[in-house]
């Protein structure tokens, strides 16, 4: 087998993921099988008989050859599971019934109801801190369709919003009309954190939460300590709770 | 294969510009953000970009280099506010390209030898602009000066500070400027695709014992070379904005090499206490004043301004909710890669196949980028440093983790022993793209032109503060030259603008008036 220049590392240690080291595995025997292909030295093949001999079909080959195992991948964006369902996990998530869906993140702090009928079921990054808690009615939001639904109807009145997309552009429409932004994701320097700074609307990113239903009531304890970027890289938490509150 | 003598200074002063690049990158990776996007497949089009970049940055810059010096284009970009600050050059430039070798070297594609030259000049052309556009704080990067910016020369500030318009919370101008804010800042993640590169900040500059000053730039707002803006921002007045920014009780702590800022306490739109409103690009005469005739134009331009964003952000929003995966990959990775294309718009070379394709030797890894394995190979690119390239002899300490790694593989200088390499990955190659043509409409300060007359233009325009008898006036022969007629008209070209200063040249001092 022909061997390849970087296959000779003194410290080198597979990749810790398996779905990367399985991909770099496909891709340097394709390198190999090339290199051998083209008979000529690596000076000949690196930028110029490369170029023609590894094809996006040979991606294409390995991308078959992961899935024939019966893996399917993980997604993160909506448009990559509703393009091919037939490649990734979960594929129908995003259409589950919001009125029965809620996040379950299992390190969310629960306790049971205060004195005030105040549950707490969760907790987040305050992104900055204010004078007073805010609340208002949660709802979730995870699909276009669902903004453009809003952009039609209008954001109603005591929005906090409960999203699980840390970053500016799924919600942008519709910001500005939320009351408040729960995050189930992301840091306070996430670009929805940023963008809620700018706007002036309360928000705790990272949040982790259980048992909140799309009409339920809540409170966000806005009035905690901001989360600095020292508390970030030191690993510390910084809490600011979030409770439901009696109906 | 060996094209020329690459000499042993060369190559010591290019490990450690990569090993600068390398720590820094892991600090803003690992400190600085957390993003997920349910619209954008963002780790997917960051991938390509990065391999985009490494394919063709190196034949691009030379192109630039053709027509103008790096230092040169970095003069321009010290006096106006084009997308040719942070963190397209203090960062991207350099970075996209360094780690789109380190992709290809971890695939087996690349050897640490190959494409040396090529990495030689992507990592020279950067020094010689980073330390001509820094050259009034005289650090290559912010993180050199403890994620510090302080780009600008005291005349700038000087009539930056002395036009602004104080304001206060509650206030009509208060109000418009930081809802303008907002709105641009979301629209610039919009435009960018969930990223932040349309979005920049510089400073601070210190006004007073409670007040600083911090530069924000907006750009690429109209129709411009991102052709998805294309119809949708055909109202948006103005491709570049530049808003310099007073803030009360409120120190910036960090400014940093994507241009993102953290204070102390937390800013927030309360300590906003002054504001002012500018234009530039690479026809103009540095930075142009908008509506700062008065409080009340200031005020009702940003309301202005917000409408007009407000309703191109609906307008890009229903577009891109309707584009396919592919499309949304490929604005992703072309917004990244030509991130620095601001640098052929100000040469004059700009051209649609340079900056709006993917090069085929780059697209041919599409199909393995799935949401999973881009996620995870960019954490590991970027993050976790857990990529076999990555691993360096067990007795290092790496800054910022103390673990046996390194960002980026350094040049081997075995090269200049009896080591072959391969200088170059060769000319760019025809690329392709999934979306719309670019509409060959672009909104300059001097109008709506066609690229054929915005690259005429361009190349003809020569500002006169960058002239040959104004730009080495620096600020050290400022300071002991300002009662010199040759520094009165330095000044007083700065202030041609200028509400409150015009005309009064170096003699009178706004902050001891």
């Amino acid at each position: 087998m022909t061997q390849l220049y970087v296959d000779s590392d003194r410290y080198g240690e597979p990749p810790v993921n398996l779905l990367v080291e399985t991909v770099r595995n496909a891709v340097t025997d394709l390198v190999r099988r090339k290199l051998t292909q083209s008979g000529g030295s690596w000076s000949e093949f690196v930028f110029a008989a490369s170029d023609q001999l590894i094809t996006t079909q040979d991606f294409e080959a390995i991308e078959r050859q992961i899935l024939s195992s019966g893996y399917r991948f993980a997604w993160s964006a909506v448009i990559s599971a509703r393009e091919r369902p037939e490649i990734y996990r979960e594929g129908g998530a995003m259409a589950a019934n919001l009125a029965s869906f809620s996040f379950e993140h299992p390190e969310a702090v629960v306790a049971v109801a205060d004195d005030a009928g105040r549950e707490q079921r969760g907790v987040g990054d305050n992104v900055v801190r204010r004078q007073e808690n805010v609340s208002g009615v949660a709802r979730y939001v995870r699909s276009s369709e669902q903004v453009i639904e809003y952009m039609n109807r209008g954001v109603p009145p005591n929005t906090i919003a409960i999203i699980d997309d840390s970053g500016g552009t799924l919600t942008a429409p519709i910001l500005e009309h939320f009351t408040g932004i729960v995050c189930a994701g992301g840091t306070v320097r996430s670009h929805l954190g940023i963008l809620a700074r700018e706007y002036g609307i309360a928000c705790l990113m990272g949040a982790k939460i259980s048992g909140i239903r799309d009409g339920d009531r809540i409170e966000l304890e806005t009035s905690a300590e901001a989360k600095t970027a020292e508390a970030y890289q030191r690993g510390e938490e910084m809490p600011a709770r979030i409770w439901k509150l009696a109906r | 294969m060996n094209s020329h003598e690459i000499s042993y200074a060369q190559l010591l002063e290019t490990n450690n510009l990569i090993q600068n690049c390398g720590d820094e990158t892991y600090w803003l990776c690992v400190t600085r953000t957390v993003q997920g996007s349910k619209l954008f497949p963002v780790s997917p089009y960051i991938l390509l970009s990065y391999l985009n970049s490494f394919y063709r940055y190196p034949s691009l810059l030379r192109k630039i280099e053709g027509q103008m010096r790096a230092e040169d284009i970095a003069d321009r970009a010290r006096n106006m506010g084009m997308k040719i600050q942070n963190s397209a050059l203090g960062w991207a430039l350099p970075n996209f390209y360094l780690l789109g070798r380190e992709l290809l070297l971890s695939l087996g594609f690349l050897r640490p030898q190959d494409a040396l030259e090529d990495v030689v000049c992507v990592m020279d052309f950067w020094k010689r602009y980073m330390l001509s556009w820094h050259r009034n704080d005289a650090h290559i990067t912010n993180r050199e000066y403890g994620h510090r910016a302080q780009i600008l020369p005291d005349r700038r500030l000087e009539v930056f500070h002395s036009d602004m318009f104080q304001c206060e919370p509650g206030d009509a101008l208060h109000e418009a400027a930081c809802t303008f804010l907002a709105t641009a800042s979301q629209y610039g993640f919009l435009v960018s695709c969930e990223s932040r590169i349309s979005l920049t900040n510089s400073g601070p500059y210190r006004l007073d014992e409670r007040h600083e000053m911090i530069v924000r730039d907006f750009m690429d707002l109209a129709e411009c070379s991102l052709p998805w803006l294309d119809g949708v921002a055909q109202d948006v007045p103005y491709n570049y904005l530049t808003v310099p920014m007073a803030a009360r009780d409120c120190h910036f702590s960090l400014v940093d090499d994507w241009g993102s800022f953290e204070s102390r306490p937390e800013f927030t739109a309360d300590h906003v206490v002054g504001v002012g409103l500018y234009t530039s690009d690479a026809l103009s005469e540095g930075f142009v004043p908008v509506g700062m005739g008065s409080r009340e134009e200031l005020s009702g331009t940003f309301q202005s301004l917000n409408a007009v964003l407000k309703e191109a952000t609906n307008k890009l929003w229903l577009r891109i909710a309707d584009w396919t995966r592919d499309q949304m990959i490929d604005a992703g990775a072309l917004v990244y890669y030509n991130i620095i294309k601001d640098l052929a718009h100000v040469a004059g070379v700009f051209e649609v196949d340079d900056w709006l394709t993917i090069d085929p030797r780059a697209q041919r890894f599409r199909p393995l980028l799935n949401d999973e394995f881009s996620n995870e190979c960019l954490g590991a690119l970027v993050g976790s440093l857990s990529l076999p390239n990555h691993c360096q002899s067990p007795y290092t300490m790496m800054q910022h983790s103390d673990r046996p790694t390194r960002t980026y593989t350094l040049l081997p200088y075995a090269v200049l022993a009896a080591e072959e390499y391969v200088p170059t990955s060769g000319p760019i190659q025809p690329g392709t793209s999934h979306l719309a043509p670019k509409i060959d409409r672009y909104r300059t300060s001097a109008g709506v032109l066609t690229l054929e007359e915005y690259n005429r233009q361009a190349r003809a325009n020569r500002p006169r503060l960058c002239s040959d008898k104004y730009r080495f006036l620096c600020e050290t022969w400022v300071k002991y030259n300002h009662n010199t007629a040759l520094a009165n008209e330095l000044y007083e070209l700065e202030q041609r603008h200028s509400r409150t200063l015009g005309g009064k040249g170096a003699k009178f001092s706004p902050r001891s008036a």
